[in-house]
């Protein structure tokens, strides 16, 4: 009986200790080692019976798939800091990154099969230092400072992607500098590889980037985007976000990329996506994102339409909250210029396409 | 036996006392979440009292923001972090924007924090946890903004951070400012022994 007591009274008093020890707001000091993320996980199904949508992720049709499990590390010690995240599963391997593994494949010239690649399965890795309280260093492999939607699906509102992000940078592997003049505007300017998404370059880092922040009123954002480079071609972006009412934000994302003159082909692509939100609850925000992708005319190609055609793309999503995990139903209705695009149930072309999919995202 | 029982009952006092710091927190007449507090301090001098408290201001809260530090009351205001999940998966969920106003009189001050204002955080692309652009929530309504359990821990959270801002405003209030002294460096004198 003394014995319980003990027990008893060692972990109530441990218990004790740990509640009080959350409750120690930490005001200064080295931030701990901190692990967060994401899961995702999706069901979708295209009214053709066929995936048609060429935007990435949320691709496989009629079937219970995965996304990702993405795993981020964050470590600061005074100005010091670094971030690696990896991430596990077709959103963050061969739906994303370099040299992944695209499952079994026959090896050229031979009839052998087995696993064509490896991969890395890093979405982020850098390591950034403040040398003054205004004044930042990045250098490594980071997301891309370009667009709106991003490849972590707890970072966007909706759960498949526009045609600028697909046919955008995903990742950006360079040195950026980025000085802060006041709370609404910055800069950002770097040096990166001669091309997008790879871990290594082609052999030259030439691609120029910067990105100009402002924040003209409070609560609107906007970002002021360039990317150029012989390999890696130019882009021009405009990324804002605008919270006008606490419950209505509207999100624009335009851009222009025309292809790299390192290459003999022409072409590229312009186009624009608005993203309205309203949140109607405290869990639950719908929201439509329209968009219109036209492509140039070249060789350059695209994922979407053939080059000199455009689409255009209505979305309506819900984002329904229950704590960390996010239910995210959603329709979706592509029509393109040409009847050249999708193809119908019957395997004939046709220039619509509409999709619903159900997705679930655990962030954490 | 008996000693074990009132240790027993002790311990679980202290945990209920832990997880209950939004109980720290009234109300004040305009229905404001308010942190107020009176504290005596015999024989000292509204005008030390004012040098401590901006002294504990610059030293202990070095980010807070003096807007007035005139005559017998100092104001201005500050924010706090405030963290979800445990272990390594915890991180940043948001910030927590609040005033103060110090007053100061011979012999004993005064010291509320209102205006409180919660900025939930999101991570970005690039795996940092930053302010959610245009999301401000006073705290008096959050719970009609974000659910039950998530709006308790951040009122218990501030509950807990007024506490400690009291906490070390009441020992800087008490002892005079000291210097900082560097240690004298121990020197061994290895010819003579």
């Amino acid at each position: 009986m003394k014995k319980q007591f003990v027990l008893f009274v060692l972990a109530a008093t441990f218990f004790g200790f740990a509640a009080r020890a959350q409750d120690t707001i930490k005001t200064t000091g080295d931030a701990p080692l901190v692990l967060s993320g994401s899961v995702d996980t999706y069901w979708k199904t295209d009214f053709s019976g066929h995936a048609n949508i060429p935007t990435s992720f949320a691709n496989e049709n009629n079937s219970v798939s995965i996304g990702m499990v993405d795993l981020g590390l964050k470590k600061s010690v005074g100005n010091a800091s670094f971030v690696g995240e990896l991430s596990f599963g077709p959103r963050g391997q061969q739906q994303s990154l370099p040299n992944a593994d695209p499952g079994l494949v026959t090896f050229p010239g031979t009839s052998e099969t087995g696993v064509g690649y490896s991969s890395y399965h890093i979405q982020n890795l850098y390591v950034s230092y403040n040398l003054t309280s205004k004044f930042n260093l990045t250098a490594g492999y980071m997301s891309t400072f370009i667009g709106y939607e991003v490849i972590s699906p707890a970072a966007n509102f909706n759960y498949s992607t526009s045609y600028l992000f697909t046919n955008g940078p995903f990742q950006n592997a360079g040195l950026k500098a980025t000085y802060t003049f006041s709370d609404k505007v910055s800069l950002m300017a770097g040096i990166f590889n001669d091309y997008w998404n790879v871990y290594q370059s082609g052999g030259k880092v030439n691609t120029f980037g910067a990105q100009l922040t402002v924040t003209p009123v409070k609560n609107w954002t906007a970002y002021l985007n360039v990317a150029t480079g012989p390999e890696s071609g130019t882009e021009f972006d405009l990324t804002t976000n605008y919270q006008i009412t606490s419950a209505f934000k509207l999100g624009l994302n335009a851009a222009d990329f025309t292809a790299g003159e390192a290459y003999s082909y022409k072409g590229g692509f312009s186009g624009v996506a608005l993203y309205p939100q309203v949140a109607v609850s405290k869990v639950v925000t719908l929201g439509i994102r329209g968009e219109y992708f036209d492509t140039k005319a070249g060789a350059y190609v695209t994922a979407g339409p053939p080059p000199g055609e455009s689409v255009t793309g209505i979305t309506f999503t819900a984002n329904i909250k229950a704590g960390p995990l996010t239910f995210i139903p959603e329709i979706r209705f592509d029509n393109s210029s040409k009847s050249d695009m999708f193809v119908d149930g019957s395997g004939n072309y046709t220039s619509g396409a509409t999709q619903f999919l159900l997705a679930a995202v655990y962030g954490f | 036996m008996k000693k074990f029982g009132i240790l027993g009952l002790f311990c679980l006092l202290s945990v209920k006392f832990a997880f209950c710091q939004q109980d720290l927190l009234s109300f004040d007449e305009h229905n404001k979440y308010i942190f107020y507090q009176v504290v005596d301090m015999p024989g000292l001098t509204a005008d030390s009292l004012h040098e401590r408290g901006l002294h504990f201001l610059k030293t202990a809260y070095p980010k807070t923001v003096i807007k007035s530090a005139e005559g017998a009351s100092v104001t201005g205001g500050g924010k706090f972090l405030t963290y979800g999940g445990v272990s390594v998966m915890r991180h940043e969920k948001g910030e927590i924007a609040y005033q103060f106003n110090i007053g100061l009189k011979d012999q004993k001050y005064r010291f509320w924090l209102t205006s409180f204002v919660f900025t939930p955080y999101q991570r970005d692309r690039y795996g940092n946890f930053v302010p959610e652009t245009g999301v401000d929530i006073p705290l008096e309504e959050i719970t009609d903004k974000l659910e039950k359990k998530e709006a308790e821990a951040y009122l218990d959270e501030a509950g807990a951070f007024c506490k400690q801002w009291g906490d070390k405003l009441k020992s800087y209030m008490t002892r005079a400012q000291e210097e900082k002294k560097e240690p004298a460096a121990r020197k061994v004198v290895t010819d003579k022994w």
